[in-house]
Order: C-alpha cells, then sequence, then structure tokens
C-alpha cells in the first residue's frame, strides 16, 4: 500500500503556462507607481518561488524533502465515487470526486504552503510569515512551518480571531504565532490603529503587515492563491486524480471545482486540461460575490492593499466589498491570471450558485456520502448535481470529477445558522 | 559573425547634451543597433529604473522629433524605436509616417504580442507598409506556436525578454528558457529585459543568443556616475559579447 502512495503522488508539479492558447499577460507595475511591486516579490518571497512563479517550463521536479512531507500528510488523497449522491439522483452518470478534506488541515491549503515553506527553509531562512482571514490558509502555514522546524507567524483579521477562536487554537497547537491584526507590531498597523483604535480588521490590512513585518524581519511572506505558482503546487491534485482514475480505468468526461482565487480549482483541472482529458470544464463561483458574470477581464490588484503587482484577471475590482456569505474562501473579488484567460477563450465554463442553492447540495452530499463539505466546496457539488441530472435527461452515462476542496467541520457554525435560516 | 549589441537610450536622458554624448558613445564603442525608448504614458513593462529615466525626460521633453531627428543624423547604425503601441493607437499612421520620414529603421511596441495578439498580424503589415521594420517582442509567456509563428515575420531579429519587467532580477532560469526557445527561432534572437548581470548574459550567449539588449545597466550608470561610466559600460558589454 505504501509502495503504491509514493506511485500516486506525482514527482513534477505541472505549469499550465506554455499549455495555455494566448500569452498570459505578465504581472505588472500600475502607472506612476511610487515603489516597484515586482520588486517587493523579489525581497519577500523564496527566490525559488519567484521562480517557479515565472517560470515557463511545463514540468518542475518536487524536491524530495517535499514529496516526503506530501506523504506525511496523507498524500495522495482518495479518489472516491460518490455512488450514493448517484442513486439518489437516480442518474446514469458517474461522480467522483478528490477528496482535499483529508489533510490534516482540512483544506487543499497545504500543498502550496509545504513547498513555499521548504524554499524559505532551503534558502536559510527560520520564519515564515502570513495573513489568513478565515484561517484555513494561515492552519496551512502553521503546519508546513512546523513540519520544517520552523518559525511562522500568522496575521489573522481581527473579527475572525475574535469569531473562529477554533482557528487560532489550531494555528497555535502547530507552534504558530498568531496576531490579531491590525496589531501594534507594524508600522502599518500601528497607523490603522491611530485612525481608528476598535478598527475591525480586513485581508487587506493584515496583508500589508504580514509583507511589512516579513521585509523588516528579513523572514519571508507566504501567498497563498492567485499567484499562478500557488496554482503550480496544487498541480499535485489534478495529478494524482489522473493516475487513481486510471487506476479505476475512468475516463473524465466532465471536471468541477470551485474558485474563491482559483488555486483549488487550478490544481485540480489543469493537469487533466494539459493532458487533454475531459469535455468540459466548470469553474464554480458565488451569486453573491457575481464575477464570472459581472466582472471585467482587465489588470487589478491581487490585494486589497495594492502591494503586489497587478495582474490581468476576471475582478470585481480590488475595492469590492464581497457579502458576508459562509463560503469564506470564495469572499474574493478576482480569479488567477491563467484561469481567467482560460474562461475568457471559453475553454473553461462557469456558473454561479446562491446560498440557498449551495446548503442544500451540501445537505444532499452529507446525506448521501456521510462528509459535511467545506461552504466552498459545496458550490462545487451543486454544479454536479446540476451536471448528473442532465446527464439523467439526456441518457447520457457521463463521468464526473470533481474536487473536494475541504470538509465543513470547521464551519458548523455557519451550517447551523445557515440551517436554522433556510431549512424548511 | 560576432554576437550583437543592442544598446538602449531613453530619448534625452538624462538631458539633451549628455544623451547625444551617450549615443556617440554607444556607437564608438561597438553597439550594433540603437534602441530609442520614447516615453509612454504608462511604461506597462518597465521596471522602476527605466520608469524614473521616463519621468525626468517627460518633464522637459515636450516635443519629440527634433530629438530624433538629430538621433538619426548622428548615428549611422541601425535606430529602432521602443514605445507602446497603446500610446500610439490613435494617431499611429501619423506616428509611423513620421518616424519613416526622418529614416528611422524599425520599430518595437513590448506590448504588441501581449495586449494585442489577436490583432498582431494587421499592425505589423501597418508598420512595414510605412516602411520600417517591424521588430517583434516576445516573452516566456507567449506560447510556443506563437513564438515560432512571429519569428519569421520579426524583421532585424526577434526580441524576447526573459523576465516579467525591466530592471528587475526576478530569478529566471535564462538558459533553459534560451535553450528551449533557440530551435523555435529561425532568426536572429536577442535577449534582454533585465539582463544586466553579466552571468546571464554569458549563459544567454552559450545558450544560442544571437545577440544581447542591455538598458537598466546604462541609466542606473548614468545615474551613479554619469555618462561616461555608461558608456565605459556599453565597451565592457562589447567585450563580454567578443568572448563568443
Amino acid at each position: 500500500m505504501a509502495i503504491e502512495r509514493e506511485e500516486i503522488l506525482p514527482k513534477y508539479w505541472y505549469n499550465i503556462i506554455p499549455d495555455l492558447p494566448k500569452p498570459l499577460p505578465p504581472p505588472r507595475d500600475p502607472p506612476d507607481a511610487e515603489f516597484s511591486r515586482i520588486d517587493l516579490l523579489r525581497k519577500i518571497m523564496p527566490k525559488e518561488v519567484l521562480r517557479q512563479q515565472f517560470t515557463v517550463e511545463r514540468f518542475i521536479k518536487i524536491p524530495e524533502e517535499v514529496r516526503e512531507a506530501y506523504l506525511n500528510i496523507g498524500r495522495p488523497t482518495p479518489l472516491m465515487r460518490a455512488k450514493r449522491l448517484e442513486e439518489m439522483l437516480n442518474t446514469p452518470a458517474k461522480i467522483y470526486f478528490k477528496f482535499e478534506g483529508a489533510t490534516p488541515t482540512g483544506s487543499h491549503k497545504i500543498n502550496t504552503a509545504l513547498p513555499q515553506a521548504y524554499f524559505a527553509k532551503a534558502e536559510g531562512v527560520n520564519h515564515i510569515v502570513t495573513e489568513t482571514g478565515a484561517g484555513q490558509w494561515g492552519t496551512a502555514v502553521a503546519l508546513a512551518a512546523r513540519m520544517y522546524n520552523m518559525e511562522s507567524t500568522i496575521f489573522m483579521v481581527k473579527v475572525s480571531y475574535e469569531q473562529k477562536p477554533q482557528r487560532r487554537t489550531i494555528m497555535e497547537l502547530y507552534g504558530g504565532k498568531v496576531y490579531a491584526s491590525p496589531t501594534n507590531l507594524t508600522e502599518y498597523g500601528r497607523k490603522v490603529l491611530a485612525e481608528n483604535p476598535s478598527h475591525p480588521g480586513s485581508l487587506g490590512v493584515a496583508m500589508s503587515e504580514a509583507i511589512e513585518y516579513a521585509l523588516t524581519n528579513n523572514y519571508r511572506y507566504l501567498v497563498g492563491s492567485v499567484l499562478d505558482v500557488a496554482i503550480l503546487h496544487q498541480s499535485v491534485i489534478g495529478q494524482e486524480a489522473m493516475k487513481q482514475m486510471d487506476i479505476l480505468g475512468e475516463e473524465p468526461d466532465i471536471l468541477i471545482g470551485c474558485v474563491g482565487g482559483g488555486s483549488n480549482f487550478g490544481g485540480f483541472a489543469f493537469p487533466f486540461l494539459g493532458a487533454k482529458r475531459g469535455e468540459k470544464f466548470i469553474a464554480v463561483g458565488s451569486y453573491e460575490i457575481p464575477k464570472f458574470s459581472q466582472g471585467d477581464y482587465m489588470y487589478d490588484f491581487p490585494d486589497s492593499a495594492g502591494l503586489l503587482p497587478m495582474v490581468k484577471m476576471i475582478t470585481l475590482g480590488k475595492d469590492y466589498v464581497p457579502p458576508p456569505i459562509y463560503a469564506g474562501g470564495l469572499r474574493y473579488h478576482g480569479a488567477a491570471p491563467s484561469l481567467s484567460l482560460l474562461i475568457k477563450e471559453g475553454i473553461v465554463e462557469w456558473r454561479e450558485y446562491s446560498e440557498p442553492e449551495i446548503f442544500e447540495a451540501a445537505k444532499l452530499f452529507a446525506e448521501a456520502q456521510g462528509i459535511v463539505p467545506a461552504p466552498e466546496s459545496a458550490h462545487a457539488i451543486k454544479a454536479v448535481i446540476d451536471e448528473a441530472l442532465k446527464a439523467k435527461k439526456n441518457h447520457e452515462r457521463k463521468v464526473i470529477v470533481f474536487n473536494l476542496s475541504g470538509h465543513g467541520l470547521l464551519d458548523l457554525p455557519n451550517y447551523e445558522s445557515m440551517m436554522k435560516r433556510l431549512s424548511k | 559573425m560576432s554576437k550583437m549589441l543592442v544598446s538602449y537610450a531613453t530619448l534625452g536622458y538624462p538631458k539633451e547634451k549628455e544623451y547625444l554624448e551617450f549615443i556617440d558613445g554607444c556607437v564608438k564603442e561597438g553597439s550594433d543597433i540603437l534602441e530609442i525608448g520614447v516615453p509612454p504614458k504608462y511604461a506597462k513593462y518597465d521596471g522602476p529604473v527605466i520608469r524614473r529615466s521616463y519621468k525626468q525626460v517627460s518633464s522637459w521633453l515636450k516635443d519629440i522629433w527634433p530629438l530624433l531627428k538629430e538621433t538619426r543624423d548622428r548615428v549611422k547604425i541601425p535606430i529602432i524605436i521602443l514605445t507602446y503601441l497603446e500610446d500610439w493607437l490613435p494617431v499611429l499612421d501619423d506616428f509611423l509616417s513620421n518616424l519613416a520620414k526622418i529614416g528611422i529603421d524599425g520599430i518595437l511596441f513590448p506590448d504588441l504580442i501581449i495586449d494585442y495578439v489577436d490583432e498582431y498580424e494587421k499592425y505589423v503589415k501597418k508598420i512595414k507598409d510605412h516602411g520600417l521594420k517591424a521588430v517583434i517582442f516576445t516573452a516566456p509567456s507567449v506560447p510556443d506556436p506563437l513564438i515560432q509563428k512571429v519569428s519569421k515575420i520579426s524583421d532585424i531579429f526577434l526580441y524576447y525578454g526573459v523576465r516579467p519587467t525591466t530592471g528587475v532580477p526576478i530569478p529566471v532560469s535564462v538558459d533553459s528558457l534560451i535553450t528551449r526557445i533557440r530551435i523555435l527561432v529561425d532568426n536572429k534572437l536577442v535577449v534582454g529585459f533585465g539582463l544586466s548581470d553579466v552571468e546571464d548574459m554569458r549563459k544567454a550567449l552559450r545558450a544560442g543568443a544571437d545577440g544581447i539588449a542591455i538598458g537598466t545597466a546604462y541609466i542606473e550608470a548614468i545615474e551613479r556616475g554619469g555618462v561616461q561610466d555608461a558608456i565605459n559600460l556599453v565597451k565592457y558589454f562589447r567585450g563580454v559579447l567578443n568572448e563568443f
């Protein structure tokens, strides 16, 4: 069994950039920039991570130490058949899902936290820094740091820090130092607090603090999504899934994933896309954050603080304030540049679903398979159900594969609230 | 055949007199081609150093044409204008025809293949119809089949920018980038964009580049020690190229 696991875990990350139909517009500095954001990346990101961000090699070797860490956290994650869901939908379609909720941190985020921490360590840095909103990314970074015996500092948006003490507890169990942002640790935080001592914090503020903290202490800053390097690392998901499909002797027709910044969707779907397997790719967003239906394809900042270089992407604008839906991971204004380009070119389709719709889907899935999906992943499940019902209507034996990017066991208070509000 | 040195200057930088001194020095010390940057409204793909030079020049140079003509009159080697298509679109025909009229050899729009990829052929034709040479800029993010295609229609050489912006040493594997595209390029291949480190230059040349383009390093030298320092650099880079 152990040997089999190692065989399924890929030896290379897959990079879709050379396989895109058009040139990927490069990151750039804004007009009249008072400092270069591209240059800033160079000062805060581990060198190898930055090299990978801008590489055009199709395959990049995964260092042995990172593969070991992947195995240690339970990769490859299972590819499972949702047999009972098929039965409940009475569909001729076969439904498979890749279960990223099976990692210790409960989501796919650890797949890029590990290599980024490793590359920081490899250049002699012993301390990594990041920001986190709901806490998934911060949890992944705290664990990654611990796995390579490093320190981690996580700036957690103050409202989440207060509302989600469990997330904080996990990070602290892993040895991470978690601060409620805005803090007094950075100049930016002090400035924000001076203006408003009871500032609730925001992802933009937390990110600015994390970047400043990394910069002034010569630590390294880890980036969770949107930048293509995060999708590159996430490609272990799709590559494993391809091998697992081979073992089952199945060929996928439809591939589905939810999109916050795009790293779980890209990591899952791009390897299939690159291998020309699958006829339909569906990226699922939230109806309440309508970036696909109403966003523009343009240069915009990936972060609301405007500290990172601008990238060309589908975006609602960096100052867009997402409504407080429970799928916190989808509360993001843009989508990764590579994914945006593929959507613009019509290669990847999109869907948007509302909270009541995804709640129903989550409940059905939990009843069918026993797994409580993360509210983010429930968006993908809703699309799966729609495709499965379409297959039923058309009497087609489609093979649908989706990425269950995380479990929802840390979202139970959200589910409780949705149940009260939405259950008939 | 010796390797090509493409030397870049921002039109009028730092001041008219020093600029003219610098381009004279560029020619004297062995540049094969002069690339002249016309300050754009938005230097989308330029780094902080080149941007500074644009900003400085824009503050006083209101009419580019007399100085461009002066440049042409002093310099016998080919001159390529580097500026962004986005800025000139509303007056493209006039712009191109004026360049041709004063005897400029060619033009390079770094945003042509990136931001106007669906209609680049139309613009290349327009440039050529005006009697100018169209030097095409490509980058690692340009898909292989497109590099192959545009390399055939690019005049003088194909420009390959190895970094996402000028003058910021983002870590990239220069040799593997060049090795990879060398086989796709049926033309002379000039490598630039953030290539001021001599080891990077040697790697590029060993991997099959026919020449290198230098810009940021000159501007930095002018900022630091003045025009003569930049001219010394031209000589130094010529020496590196002559190793090959």
